[in-house]
């Protein structure tokens, strides 16, 4: 394409910077697995769901459970690893229009990763809140804990992480050193599923009322700030996709 | 293509990039502040936010403005800082009131059947409007910080008054008196949330008598103050792009 031209269309034989079939099919995936299993909660978990010591307990939320930590094992094991192995060696190496093809597969991974953040810390969390105050739970693994802490929870997680393992091992900005605001936009996050350690402790030994303001619930808090160092990542992003677009037109 | 030139190959195709750049940008922003904002606000101020019977004159007009002022003073920090965008808290709070909306219909409702009008999440928009015009037409965090968290903590009431004021009218029920949101809560039953959990009303406040909510929000509005200087803070360290040595991490 002559550098005089204002099209902004590709060259036929080259990849578009962005991919939008991955963005729409990432974002549909989520809507669909997820309305799925709203539906799913919806059917078994009154149907099913209310004593843990019932047969169809085990059968719809407890074998429900074990597919998903089975499942979420293998697909993070999975993606990271592959990630990892099909790193660019050679990523200072890359010519500017690579890279800034590079930093829109990097946007992909972060819309998704707030997609699943959106599911997991607004939707299935608040959600927990209704289901908590209005049963009386006899068991750590009740419904809605089966579905927000153990599937997506670990959905945000497996991705967040894939997407800083992506901008890591192909992105000339983040090559060298570790992004300090990355770490904490995608660990801060992380740190929400062991501390339902401390939140499930507390429900068993002297809480079993739902009090959603209850201190017991203020690790889930303290880890929530650290959603906020997604503006650090998006500095970070303006900072070298401005030094990207501001050369001299080739 | 050498490395002094664009990665784009006009200023077309420039402008293109930007633009596509700026609603990815706007839409991860936008749903991880929805999830950070939301389950802080669910879990610091959470239950007067979702039950109408929670929703009294004292202590739901007094904690929610505090808790729920966090968020906007930290975005509004970077936002305005880093691009003179001067719609820090409006993001937020959009935010947050769509995926408490969504949860109050799909969920409280459509899960575990409670209708709407009990438990409808609180109208944060007005003081949100108006921390951000605060800070657009003085440009100062320090006013905004006095002016807009004032404006914020003291908004709070009369901008959920038209929505609250229905379910504060007083009934006489098996010859008791309570609001119509205490009825509410009588008839729609969350055994996870027994009656003695409920904190409404609580402290000797009422002594006062109607002066109560306007106590409430002036404490509240003092306190949203101090809370917007802390998380102006918290947003600056936030927006950090640092990099750390990799060694031993």
């Amino acid at each position: 394409m002559a550098a005089t031209t204002d099209s902004v269309k590709a060259d036929a034989s080259e990849a578009p910077l962005l991919n939008k079939v991955n963005l729409f099919a990432g974002l549909m995936l989520y809507l669909v697995f997820y309305s799925f299993i709203r539906w799913y909660e919806g059917i078994y978990g009154w149907s099913a769901g209310l004593d843990s010591f019932a047969p169809e307990f085990e059968t719809y939320w407890m074998n429900m459970l074990y597919i998903e930590l089975v499942a979420e094992v293998f697909i993070a094991s999975s993606l990271w690893g592959w990630l990892w192995k099909t790193r660019d060696r050679n990523v200072m190496s890359i010519t500017p229009r690579e890279e800034l093809r590079r930093h829109f597969h990097h946007w992909v991974w972060l819309v998704m990763y707030g997609w699943a953040i959106y599911w997991g810390a607004s939707y299935f969390t608040e959600q927990d809140g209704t289901w908590h105050q209005t049963i009386v739970r006899d068991t750590d693994f009740t419904p809605s804990h089966i579905i927000e802490f153990y599937l997506s929870y670990p959905i945000y997680i497996i991705t967040g992480v894939a997407s800083f393992l992506y901008a890591k091992t192909r992105l000339p900005a983040y090559s060298e050193g570790l992004s300090l605001m990355y770490l904490v936009s995608v660990l801060g996050p992380f740190m929400i599923l062991p501390n339902v350690g401390l939140n499930e402790w507390g429900h068993t030994f002297w809480f079993m009322e739902e009090l959603f303001v209850a201190p017991l619930h203020y690790g889930f808090v303290f880890f929530g700030w650290a959603a906020l160092a997604v503006l650090g990542v998006v500095n970070t992003e303006v900072d070298a996709l401005t030094k990207l677009l501001k050369k001299d037109l080739a | 293509m050498s490395a002094s030139q664009s990665a784009v190959r006009s200023r077309a195709e420039a402008v293109q990039v930007s633009r596509t750049l700026d609603w990815m940008i706007l839409f991860t922003l936008f749903t991880v502040i929805l999830g950070g904002y939301h389950i802080h606000y669910m879990l610091t101020g959470g239950d007067w936010d979702f039950w109408a019977d929670w929703k009294d004159r004292r202590l739901w007009v007094t904690v929610a403005p505090i808790v729920s002022i966090t968020f906007p003073a930290a975005v509004q920090a970077c936002l305005w800082y880093r691009y003179r965008l001067p719609f820090g808290a409006v993001v937020c709070v959009l935010a947050l009131m769509i995926g408490e909306w969504i949860n109050r219909y799909l969920n409280f409702w459509g899960w575990t059947y409670f209708p709407v009008n009990f438990c409808f999440p609180s109208n944060l928009v007005p003081g949100a409007i108006l921390l951000d015009v605060v800070l657009m037409l003085s440009g100062s965090f320090v006013l905004t910080a006095v002016l807009g968290g004032m404006a914020w903590g003291l908004v709070f009431y009369p901008g959920n008054w038209p929505i609250i004021a229905p379910l504060h009218v007083p009934v006489e029920y098996n010859g008791m008196m309570f609001t119509l949101a205490d009825l509410q809560g009588y008839h729609y039953v969350r055994t996870g949330t027994p009656e003695y959990i409920r904190m409404v009303e609580k402290g000797t406040l009422r002594s006062f008598g109607k002066d109560v909510a306007p106590v409430s929000a002036f404490f509240s509005a003092f306190v949203s103050v101090i809370i917007y200087f802390l998380w102006h803070f918290f947003g600056r360290w936030f927006s950090k792009t640092d990099f750390i040595d990799g060694e031993g991490v």
